[in-house]
């Protein structure tokens, strides 16, 4: 465990994966710094010459500026490694790194255009009001249209390496569940419910006195609503096959040795519970997290370093940046300067101990940490320190940035 | 209606309009004080629940029954106020503060008791495996639902009073703000306004757009996103709710280590270590053991980096503070080792408690 990219006896597990891994989903509570990891991922396995695509979520927008994309979309675009390359004196592997952001709406639109059998019921379909409701409440669906997306880049065969980045949500991990959820909207026991009987006609099946349960979603949706959801599974019929097999080719992706789980956090000890929460999770689940990134977490003061420093020395270091400043000024600087030390050493303690209690329940081998850095990381200087204590690039070609 | 406590009220009422037609607020709690709902909102670890816990806190010792209210996560009240949850119910943790972290599972089922005849049917829809599976699935349902609870909770009297003074929710981190508490009224769209599930929703949407009672409280960092989305936020609400954002909260601003005068002595020291020793600044970073001998340089390469903070903090407090449609309130960031720490010394500030402050009240 260590934050230092200079000694370094986890890295090599860790690159490895990154060398050989089809996917790494990165999982954790939000705010850590999970977008922003999952880039700086993406970028150190492409230095090592990988294909690589980073699917984010809410990627910030001065990250995507900084990386030459304009606007991140949802189709992959290509980011220019030549900088980084250059920065860092190391060679061109004939690596790649692409992005995309999500668009849950416009994923679920082409997947719905896609698959439509006609014209007539692409155009019934839009202007179903169930549909809209759906298109317009995709945010809770996230997930599962990251992993329709995921289908696509991961069968399409370019990248070598797909990382994907998930909603900070407690259900995050729900799709390894039931990797079909958007399929179970349309299981066949439900349409059954709905669908025009060809015998007794559309409504004669819905309002079937024997189903309470129809009558019943009438009576409190009302009946309008019922119509049109009558009208939505008949349109949309086509798409529940295509939606079942995905969720079972997805199923197997997830379960493939060459996919990883990242779990990101922060050190706070709230967020490390989550962690730990996720952790079990993929336990039960028959998954395991191979790495836990411990992101922002703040370096290493150490309080015993006021004992150590001689007040006259730092009075006589301060006087020598000005000669006119009078003896208390200059000894209640340096106790400010102090006291604020102290107040960072606290924190940097309080990061450290709930790392050591994360660490007795997963192995200190399991444990990556990156440091919380003076500026947001919204540069490419900034993200190559970031994979840097990821895991350096190989053990001769030091970064040189992440000295400075 | 005219009791002794209502004549304190328009009493405190009148004060409070004085003070704000004076451009001064009172404490940091004005613009939530004649709120009986308040949404507080924000993206992840900002110290959104943070700020929930100390609003909550600092309502309650102001006398006011205040209920926490937390939407089917990770439950952070728990932990900062010590407290075991036990289902929609809220638990009483003093004479004026409750808490309760909602399901979306025990609320549907609340919700739907509540639209069908009698227990027995309610029960014969939940145990059907096809409508399960068919609400479990539905998009959307989670969220009014959750929103249907709070809307019993506001409405709820005891001996003709309402039960709670104030409700401060702690909003989902994911999604956003607007889409959730839209969803009322897109599902009343849905609906074409027929059937007792779109005229509650209809109820719920009134609530939750009245900006006389509801407030909407968004918590963020004084960085780069959050700033941004609290700012698109803002301009959102008034566009899809017609509504505007009530206060913005710019939380864990990092103070200066040093006056501002004395700044180019500093900068002076910061030049001379790194000129003795490059390099230094990665010293921060090492996790093993270091020299005793770097211990100066550690004690400047921190508080540059403390510096650097702070500089940043204030940049993106003026950023917010010129272009959100809203009042900005900040809370600075407390060195505690413990989140109820932490917690306790917010709420001290929102509260007013001067004995705790070391920020000038904003605006
Ligand atoms: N190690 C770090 N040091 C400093 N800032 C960081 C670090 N990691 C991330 N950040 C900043 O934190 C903010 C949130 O990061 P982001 O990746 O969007 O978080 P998440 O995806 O978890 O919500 C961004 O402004 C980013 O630049
Ligand atoms: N004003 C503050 N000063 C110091 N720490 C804070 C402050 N506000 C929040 N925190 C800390 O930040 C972390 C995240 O806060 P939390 O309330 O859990 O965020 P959210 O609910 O937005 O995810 C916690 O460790 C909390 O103690
Ligand atoms: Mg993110
Ligand atoms: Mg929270």
């Amino acid at each position: 465990m260590t934050a230092s990219p200079r000694s370094d006896a986890n890295a090599a597990p860790l690159r490895h994966l990154l060398d050989s891994g089809r996917l790494i989903v990165c999982v954790g509570p939000g705010g850590v710094g999970k977008t922003t990891t999952s880039a700086a991922v993406g970028l150190r396995a492409a230095m090592a010459g990988r294909k690589t695509i980073v699917m984010t979520i809410d990627p910030a927008r001065r990250l995507a500026n900084s990386l030459g994309l304009d606007d991140l979309t949802n189709d992959p675009q290509q980011i220019d490694l030549s900088d980084a390359l250059n920065l860092t004196g190391n060679e061109d592997h004939g690596g790649e790194l692409w992005a995309m952001m999500l668009d849950s709406e416009k994923t679920f639109n082409d997947l719905v255009d896609r698959l439509a059998p006609d014209k007539g019921a692409l155009k019934r379909a839009k202007e179903n009001n169930i549909f809209r409701l759906l298109s317009s409440a995709l945010h809770g669906m996230q997930e599962y249209m990251a992993l329709e997306k995921l289908h696509d880049l991961y069968t399409g065969g370019y990248f070598d390496l797909v990382i994907l980045d998930t909603p900070p949500t407690k259900n995050a991990l729900e799709f390894l569940e039931t990797p079909g959820r958007a399929s179970t909207f349309f299981d066949e026991r439900i349409i059954k419910w709905f669908l025009p009987n060809r015998k007794s006609g559309l409504l004669g099946r819905v309002f079937n006195p024997g189903s309470i349960v129809l009558g019943l979603i009438s009576k409190v949706l009302g009946e309008s609503f019922v119509n049109d959801l009558v009208e939505f599974f008949d349109t949309f019929h086509y798409l529940q096959e295509t939606l079942q097999q995905r969720g079972e080719l997805i199923e197997f992706i997830l379960r493939d040795p060459l996919t990883h789980f990242f779990i990101i956090t922060s050190a706070d000890p709230r967020r490390i519970k989550e962690a730990v929460y996720f952790h079990e999770k993929l336990g039960q689940l028959e998954q395991q997290a191979d790495f836990f990134i411990i992101n922002r977490v703040i370096p290493r003061f150490h309080p015993e370093d006021i004992a150590a420093i001689e007040d006259t020395d730092l009075d006589a270091l301060l006087r020598e940046a000005d000669h006119e400043a009078s003896a208390d000024r200059i000894s209640g600087l340096r106790q400010r300067l102090e006291t604020h030390y102290l107040q960072l050493a606290r924190l940097a303690i309080r990061d450290r101990e709930a790392i050591a209690s994360l660490a007795t329940k997963v192995g200190h081998e399991a444990l990556r940490l990156i440091p919380l850095l003076g500026e947001d990381v919204h540069n490419l200087t900034h993200l190559l320190k970031l994979s840097d204590f990821i895991t350096p690039l190989a053990p001769d070609a030091r970064v040189a940035t992440a000295k400075g | 209606m005219f009791d002794v406590a209502h004549c304190a009220d328009v009493a405190s009422l009148s004060l409070l309009f004085l003070a704000r037609s004076a451009r001064i607020f009172l404490t940091m709690l004005d613009p939530l004080l004649d709120k009986r709902l308040i949404f507080v909102t924000g993206k992840g670890g900002v110290g959104k629940s943070t700020v929930t816990a100390a609003l909550g806190k600092a309502l309650a010792a102001r006398g006011k029954r205040t209920l926490v209210l937390e939407t089917d996560t990770f439950s952070a009240m728990e932990d900062l106020y010590g407290y075991e949850g036990t289902g929609l119910e809220p638990v009483k943790l003093s004479e004026t503060l409750y808490a309760s972290n909602l399901m979306a599972e025990d609320c549907f089922v609340a919700t739907l008791t509540r639209f069908v005849p009698g227990e027995r049917v309610a029960r014969a829809v939940i145990n059907n495996r096809v409508a399960r599976v068919f609400f479990k699935a539905a998009p959307s349902v989670n969220e009014v639902t959750i929103l249907d609870q709070i809307r019993v909770f506001y409405e709820a009297e005891d001996q003709g009073k309402p039960r709670y003074d104030h409700i401060v929710v702690d909003l989902p981190a994911s999604g956003h703000a607007v889409t959730f508490l839209n969803v009322p009224a897109t599902m009343n769209g849905m609906m074409r306004g027929i059937g007792p599930i779109a005229k509650m929703t209809a109820q719920v949407s009134t609530i939750i757009n009245d900006p006389k009672q509801t407030a909407i409280a968004a918590v963020c960092l004084p960085e780069e996103m959050p700033v941004n989305e609290t700012i698109e936020l803002a301009s959102n609400l008034k566009s899809v709710l017609g509504r505007p954002l009530t206060l913005a909260i710019a939380n864990m601003v990092h103070r200066a280590p040093l006056h501002d005068d004395d700044r180019p002595i500093f900068d002076a020291l910061l030049a001379r270590v790194r000129a003795n020793a490059p390099g230094t600044s990665s010293l921060l970073f090492d996790e093993e053991p270091t020299d005793e001998s770097d211990a100066l340089a550690r004690l400047v390469e921190g508080n540059a980096l403390a510096l650097g903070w702070h500089d940043r903090d204030q940049r993106y407090l003026g950023e917010l503070r010129s272009r959100v449609d809203a009042p900005v309130i900040e809370l600075p960031i407390f060195y505690e080792t413990s989140g109820d720490d932490v917690v306790a010394n917010v709420a001290r500030q929102l509260g007013g408690d001067s004995s705790s402050l070391d920020h000038p009240l904003a605006i």
